[in-house]
């Protein structure tokens, strides 16, 4: 491990520092308790005791809506593109949004890559914040991606009573200790062993949501599932959509033209797959027309070991957005738990 | 960076009226340099953009080979096939593509083969049948069952009519529902499959039609011994992007955009397991 102390006195001259070449988007405190990501204009804006974020970074890499072209059909019709090229530094994310990123990657680069994605994520350096006192609703533990990450971040910061030991994972985050050398202290032994000890604290603080993913993949992936647990799910889903606009890797998006006189936009916009119409053809056959169906086809993407060989791992990242957000408990740790004991509890 | 959302442009050729419901729309790429790099196998697909209505994909219904134009093959039914349906010759359009996999040719060389379309499942299964049967002598037989729901349904007449007058081709019509003047097969499309005696241990069949329609024929051909990769169908879904991005089209661990849309019995199978 590569690591350096960014002494607490040094915090907010660095994220100036940053905010001179880059938009930095981290935590905000929005009201009184809520916390979002988004652009900050000072330091002093950071929320750097939140646990989870309402929303994940997705927005900031697929905003929910895009345009993918413009086109003009005044005489003969004219196409083109525009790409954002803002650079932006996330600052003080938390691993498991930084992780759904990764998801994000294998979704939208491999061998297709999608232009507009990878523009912004190009120009996106990740600064996660470790998590040392998880939430109710977390079970990061569970989709291998916190509360402390081994990989994945171009730097980690875990925050010490002196300030943040800063782990380096990239090149660009290391680039960044590079850039600003006066900033950073060399980091002491004890601090790197607190960073382990904190770690393994924070694991053993994890509340009732444990998602025991493998038990419900296998069963997933080998076509095991009983059948009871979709009908189960079905009745308790209300196909609000809701844990897809909340999941930092549900990225389905539906396409539209917008005609504006003879000057035309094709937006891309999110769509969820529970959604009755979204496999629906324009003759009307819908090959999913069971709410069990788009249930079965949702969790098998987000959790299937055939999608997480395609996607490097599963998409499931354990934020627990979807135990906020579901009104009817059809959320992934219920039905993972679901999968894995057969019934619905 | 190169960007798969940019189509390339494109205007119509040739509108050719096939049914009450069905038009065959020539089209050709605007760009001389796009045009040549335009390649494409049957079985392929294309992201067709009517500007202010929208996207949809369609399969490219004519071989190749000889060309430098191709045929979309469109059943008007929703709202870019409606608009698409009101252009005429001289009309622009957008395309994306040639897009997904395509049916196996060399492979199946030296096997009897048998087309199996019903109603508008013989547009994809056009350009196939033309590549085969213009290399006639790599084939060991040739043979293309057709079936549509009334006389009226029928696509490709012209071609329908010299396919069955055709050398080295067997080609037999079939309606579901006869009507004035019809004096040939009655019946669902499987019906005809009794009247085909090929050697189905060096055979292979294409097949395309409506869902149900896909699901007896096939039915009826693993019962005449057909391997299950031996039957060879291309599917349909709702698609957006036609990369394997936006998800519509996925069935089980496939997109039908990236992966397909031609797949083998034994690929559907698996499918079949998590979805169907």
């Amino acid at each position: 491990m590569t690591a350096r102390m960014l002494p607490g006195n040094k915090i907010d001259e660095f994220a100036v520092r940053l905010m001179r070449s880059a938009e930095v988007v981290a935590p905000r405190r929005v009201g009184e308790e809520d916390v979002f990501y988004g652009a900050i204009a000072s330091p002093d804006e950071i929320a750097w005791d939140y646990g989870t974020a309402v929303e994940p970074l997705k927005r900031f890499l697929l905003p929910q809506r895009e345009p993918i072209l413009r086109f003009s059909t005044n005489g003969r019709i004219r196409v083109g593109a525009e790409y954002d090229e803002q650079q932006r530094v996330f600052l003080g994310v938390r691993c498991c949004d930084v992780t759904g990123v990764a998801v994000l990657d294998a979704m939208y680069g491999g061998d297709t890559v999608d232009p507009y994605y990878m523009s912004r994520r190009e120009r996106s350096t990740f600064i996660a914040l470790t998590c040392q006192q998880p939430e109710p609703h977390c079970f990061c533990v569970c989709g291998d991606a916190g509360p402390f990450l081994e990989g994945g971040y171009d730097q980690q910061w875990t925050a010490l009573p002196e300030g943040m030991l800063v782990e380096i994972g990239s090149a660009a985050g290391e680039a960044l200790v590079r850039d600003n050398e006066d900033l950073f202290a060399e980091a002491e032994v004890d601090q790197v062993a607190a960073r382990y000890r904190l770690a393994r604290e924070a694991e053993q603080k994890f509340g009732e949501f444990k998602s025991y993913i493998a038990g419900a993949m296998r069963k997933l992936s080998m076509n095991e599932v009983a059948p009871a647990v979709w009908e189960q799910a079905a009745d308790r889903c209300m196909e609000c959509g809701g844990c897809t606009y909340l999941c930092p890797t549900c990225s389905c998006f539906t396409v539209t033209d917008r005609m504006a006189g003879q000057d035309g936009v094709r937006e891309r916009h999110w769509d969820a797959c529970l959604y009755s119409c979204y496999a629906r053809e324009a003759s009307g056959h819908n090959p999913r027309p069971e709410r069990e169906d788009r249930l079965r086809a949702r969790f098998f993407h987000k959790i299937s070991h055939q999608w997480a060989v395609r996607n490097g791992r599963q998409a499931c990242v354990g934020c627990g957005r979807c135990v906020l957000g579901c009104m009817g408990w059809a959320h992934t740790p219920a039905v993972s738990e679901g999968i894995r004991r057969g019934v619905m509890t | 960076m190169n960007n798969p959302y940019l189509p390339k442009l494109a205007t119509i050729q040739k509108v050719k009226v096939e049914t009450y419901d069905t038009t065959t729309f020539t089209l050709r790429l605007d760009d001389s340099g796009e045009r040549k790099a335009f390649e494409y196998r049957p079985g392929q697909f294309v992201e067709l953009s009517v500007f202010g209505a929208g996207e949809a994909p369609f399969c490219i219904s004519s071989s190749a080979h000889g060309r430098d134009d191709f045929d979309l093959s469109v059943r008007k039914v929703g709202r870019v096939t409606g608009v698409l349906h009101e252009m005429g010759e001289g009309g622009q359009v957008g395309i994306r593509g040639p897009l997904g996999n395509c049916f196996p040719f060399e492979e199946v060389k030296g096997k009897h083969i048998l087309f199996v379309g019903g109603g508008i499942g013989l547009f994809p299964l056009r350009p196939q049948i033309q590549d085969v049967y213009r290399e006639r002598a790599q084939f060991a037989s040739v043979t293309v069952l057709y079936g549509a729901r009334t006389p009226e349904d029928l696509v490709y007449q012209d071609e329908l009519e010299q396919w069955q007058q055709q050398e080295g081709m067997t080609c037999l019509l079939t309606v579901d529902t006869a009507a004035d003047g019809w004096s040939g097969n009655v019946g669902v499309v499987g019906s005809l499959l009794p009247k085909v005696s090929i050697d189905v241990s060096n055979a292979v069949a294409f097949v395309c039609g409506p869902p149900i329609m896909i699901r007896f024929v096939v039915q009826d051909l693993s019962g005449m011994g057909f391997g299950d990769d031996a039957i060879i169908t291309t599917l349909e879904r709702h698609m957006r992007c036609g990369i394997g991005k936006c998800n519509h089209c996925m069935i089980g661990d496939k997109w039908v955009c990236k992966d397909g849309p031609v797949f083998s019995y034994r690929e559907m199978r698996a499918m079949a397991e998590f979805e169907e």
